[in-house]
Parts: C-alpha cells; structure tokens; sequence
C-alpha cells in the first residue's frame, strides 16, 4: 500500500483570533475520491485553502505526495501537483476561454512541457461547450461554463490531487447532473481529489469517503456509502424531517 | 498662432513626462493595488544619476543605461521590502507612509552629494531648435511624447501575447486565481514595480537636457503624475497617457496665458473638478467581481 497523496494532521486555521479550523485530521489515498461535506462556516473551505496553499496554518501538518508542505504558497503547490478549483470559480473574466487554459498549464509551459497541446485537446473532449467557446472571454460564459473551463484549467496543470471547492455553488441541478459524473470519470481514470461540498447528497454519491465537518472539526467519517444512510447525516445535510 | 504653437508643443513635451510616469503608477496599481510614492524620486533619479555619471567621465551610452538599471534595481527593492511587507491586508496603506518616507530620504541624499542646483545634460537633440509653424522646439522635447505612446504600446502588446504579460494579467485582476495557476504573484508584482521604475527614470533622463536635471524636480511631476492617473482611471493604461498629454497641453495654455504661478492652482483644480465628475477616473471602470 503506497503512502496516501495528501495527509493533513493537526490542522489549525485562523484569521487572526478567530479559529475556523481547529485540529483537523484527513487523508486522501492515491486515486481516491474524498469528500467534505458541512454546513456553512464549518471550515470546509479555510481547511482548503491551507491545503492548497491561498493561506499558511497556524498548526498541524499537511503532507503532500511524501513532502510536508505546510506553509508553503499556493503557487508552488501547483508546480508539485496539487491544483485547486476555487470556491467561486475565480475565471479570469479579461481573458478568453483558451488564455484561461493556457494559464492553467502556466507552469508546464514555463518548463515547455510538450504534452500540453495534447491535454487541451483531452479536456476539450471532457468539455466540448469550452470548445465552442475558446475565443470568447471567460467573463461572458454562463456559471456552469465558467464552473467548467474552472474544472479544465486545473486539469490543465496535470496535477497528482484534484482539489475542488464548492463546485455545486450558484448552479442549477441540471448543470451538477453534468459536472459531478465527470469528477467520478477522472477518479476512474486514476486521479486523486477532493471535493468540498454543501450539497452533501450530491457529494455522497460519488466520493468513496467522505468526512463531515462542524465548527472547525472533522466530527465523523466513513465511507460513502454508510454515511449516505447515517442517520446523523440523514438528519443534518440530507433534510430529513422528523415528523411526529 | 506663434505662441499656441509653442505652448502646444512644449506641453506635448511635459505631457509626455507625465504620461510616462503615470504609466508607472497605473502599471503598479494594477497588479499590487499599491503604488511606490518614491516614483517621482526614480524619475528624478534617472535624469540626476544620468548627469552625475556625465559627469563622472562615462560616456552618455553607457551613463544613460546604467541609470535606468540603478532605478529600476531601486524599484524593485522598494517593492520587495517598503511596499510588500506593508500592503499584506486589503486596504493596507503601511506602504503608503513607507514609500513617502523614503521618498524625502532619497532626495536629501540626492542633494547632499549632488547638490542643489540644476546642472545641463547635453543632447545632439536638444542642440538646434527646429521649427513648427513659427514655434522653435527641441527634437528632444517631442521625442518625450512619441516614447510615451510607444511605451504604452509596447505594454500592451507584452500584456498581450507575452506569458508573463498574460500572468501579470491574471494577478492584476486576482491575486489568489493567479496563485492557483502557478504563478508567483509577489515576484511579477517585483517585475512591475521595476519595469514602472525604468519608464520613468527613462522621462527624467530624457527631459533632463531640457530642463536641467535637478534633485528637487521629482516631487511635484511624481505628485501630478499620480493625480493623473487617478483622474483617468488609473487601470487604463491608453487612457492614462491621453488625459497625461492633454494635461501638460492644458498646463502650458495656462501658463502662456495667464502665468506661471497660476498654472498648479488651475490645474489641481481642474484635476478636482474632473474626479467629482468621474469618480471612477474619465475611462475607469467600476471594480466588478462576478461570483
């Protein structure tokens, strides 16, 4: 068994006295598909954004593909294969569709990696809409388009774990019916992510694990499976009602 | 007739020398919501360095390069250590005082060892006047406006289809996206602070054999500069350079008209005036973030 791709431990998150992760454990194996699921304000997305980088912890340790990386700035961490779907999508509006990918290969094309053409043309395949898109600017594509070229350009990077925050936000269930069987396609082709997700029914049926987080703290995990019939989950994240 | 002619082209001079350090402050802004308040001393620095090296013995080849070098390592290290560590929270304005104070440092060591009086740069352009409808004029001066227009050209077509152009693009309109993608935001944001330094230590040396450089002459241009670019709204670089030119146009009007010492009164006023008008600056857009 090779060692997990991402190992956080300890993980404690702060702007400035206010704790919003406090003590976090988790691990993603290589090629699995992790899920975080938790209401608003648990700390779903500030244990992002120190795994990837957007800001240091103020404890614990995140080990990434074997090296402790904790501290260390988001742009480094996508040069050691860890690319992160922002909450929000964060599409550079300015820019066109096809400026959008090529920023996303930034660092492959410092290093003239020549396999990036090839990647293009793979997630153009994945999303033929970006395609018929590539000259127009990122900011006139709809929120499922722009949550699309969001996913691609990350790809783009080639990265060893996938990390994606909220990618259910602001879209309709027909746009998620799209993109989430997606994400289960690219773990079946072997890569590793982990998603951080509100709409917890959505999330439960794809990730194979799934930890659930509440008030900075990581409360209860298993497989997905299990917990889609969990009763605290049933009761917190999937709506349901106690009827007297 | 004679003297419109002469104010316009002398105010296409000054124009110029505006346009080019406000094109500084608009490509600092863009990418670091900040801005080196010392610019106006890179500028000085590049006409004063250039006429001390002269001096010195060096050639004007080699003096005029090595001023732009000396300026643009300055810029860069302003940045890295006066600008930086001080703008870390949005809406910090640490740098502001930083920037301002090193600023006064500069130019009392300028004139410590420089001195305080003007001293000529000579030119092969600014030897013989030419002459335009009557009015006598310098190559010299008019080469300030036509390197402005290049400059800004020459930036948007780096911007435009260079790799870093587009990264240093991609952190003027998100720091985080653009670390997300690989890119080093604080080492681009050096990159435009010191390619802001070279532009306007490029207008003091350039307007140096014009007016004579001195160590004072950075103040007030890097002042009006600043409030130029704010009033045209200061991310946008084309427009920048318009509303710089037009001003130094408007500025020599006032002065061949009324006087001089009515020309900062009129134009501080009219710079007011036009910002309660456009508070976004005459091309700025409104900051939108689409969530």
């Amino acid at each position: 068994m090779s060692a997990p791709i991402l190992q956080v431990s300890g993980l404690r998150v702060a702007y400035g006295p206010i704790t919003a992760v406090d003590g976090v454990d988790l691990e993603v194996g290589r090629g699995e598909f992790v899920g975080i699921i938790g209401s608003n304000g648990a700390g779903k997305s500030s244990t992002m954004r120190a795994v990837a980088g957007v800001l240091a912890p103020v404890g614990g340790s995140i080990h990434f593909d074997g090296t402790e990386v904790a501290g260390r700035k988001s742009h480094e961490m996508v040069a050691m294969g860890l690319a992160m779907v922002p909450e929000g999508r964060m599409i550079f509006g300015d820019q066109t569709v096809r400026e959008n990918l090529m920023l996303g290969a930034y660092t492959r094309l410092a290093r003239r990696d020549p396999d990036v053409v090839d990647d293009l043309e793979e997630v153009l395949e994945l999303f033929p809409r970006l395609r018929e898109r590539l000259d127009q600017l990122g900011g006139s594509l709809s929120g499922g388009e722009q949550q699309m070229l969001a996913v691609a350009r990350g790809l783009l990077s080639r990265p060893k774990l996938l990390v994606v925050d909220e990618l259910s936000l602001g879209l309709a269930p027909k746009i998620l019916d799209l993109l989430f069987p997606i994400l289960a396609k690219l773990n079946a082709g072997g890569l590793s992510i982990l998603l951080v997700e509100q709409m917890a029914s959505y999330a439960l049926a794809v990730t194979q694990r799934t930890y659930v987080m509440e008030n900075g703290r990581i409360r209860f995990s298993g497989p997905s499976a299990d917990l889609a019939r969990d009763d605290r989950v049933l009761d917190a994240y999937l709506g349901r009602r106690h009827d007297a | 007739m004679g003297n419109n002619m002469q104010f316009l082209l002398s105010g296409l001079s000054i124009g110029g020398v505006y346009a080019l350090v406000a094109l500084g402050f608009s490509m600092m802004w863009s990418v670091a919501r900040a801005a080196n308040f010392t610019h106006g001393d890179i500028f000085m620095l590049g006409g004063v360095l250039t006429v001390a090296m002269f001096a010195a013995g060096l050639p004007l080849w080699a003096a005029a390069p090595l001023a732009l070098v000396i300026a643009m390592v300055a810029a860069a290290a302003i940045e890295r250590f006066l600008v930086r560590p001080f703008n870390k929270e949005a809406n910090a304005i640490g740098w502001m005082l930083t920037t301002i104070a090193i600023g006064v440092m500069i130019e009392s060591f300028a004139t410590a060892t420089y001195g305080p009086l003007p001293r000529p740069l000579p030119s092969p352009l600014a030897a013989e006047p030419i002459f335009v409808a009557g009015a006598g004029v310098f190559p010299q001066e008019l080469l300030l406006p036509a390197v402005a227009v290049l400059a800004m050209l020459a930036l948007y077509v780096f911007q435009r289809y260079t790799r870093t152009g587009q990264a240093i693009r991609a952190v003027a309109t998100n720091r985080v996206a653009a670390g997300l993608m690989g890119i080093d935001a604080d080492r681009i944001t050096m990159f435009v602070f010191a390619a802001a330094g070279g532009l306007g230590a490029l207008a003091g040396l350039l307007i140096a054999p014009v007016i004579q450089a001195t160590t004072t002459m950075g103040l007030l241009i890097g002042l009006k500069s600043f409030m130029i670019a704010i009033i045209s709204g200061i991310t946008n670089p084309a427009g920048v350079v318009a509303v710089a030119i037009a001003f130094g146009v408007a500025e020599r009007f006032i002065e061949g008209y009324l006087s001089t010492s009515a020309r900062d009164a009129f134009g501080f006023t009219l710079m007011i005036l036009v910002l309660l008008a456009f508070p976004q600056g005459i091309f700025g857009r409104k900051e939108v973030s689409k969530v």
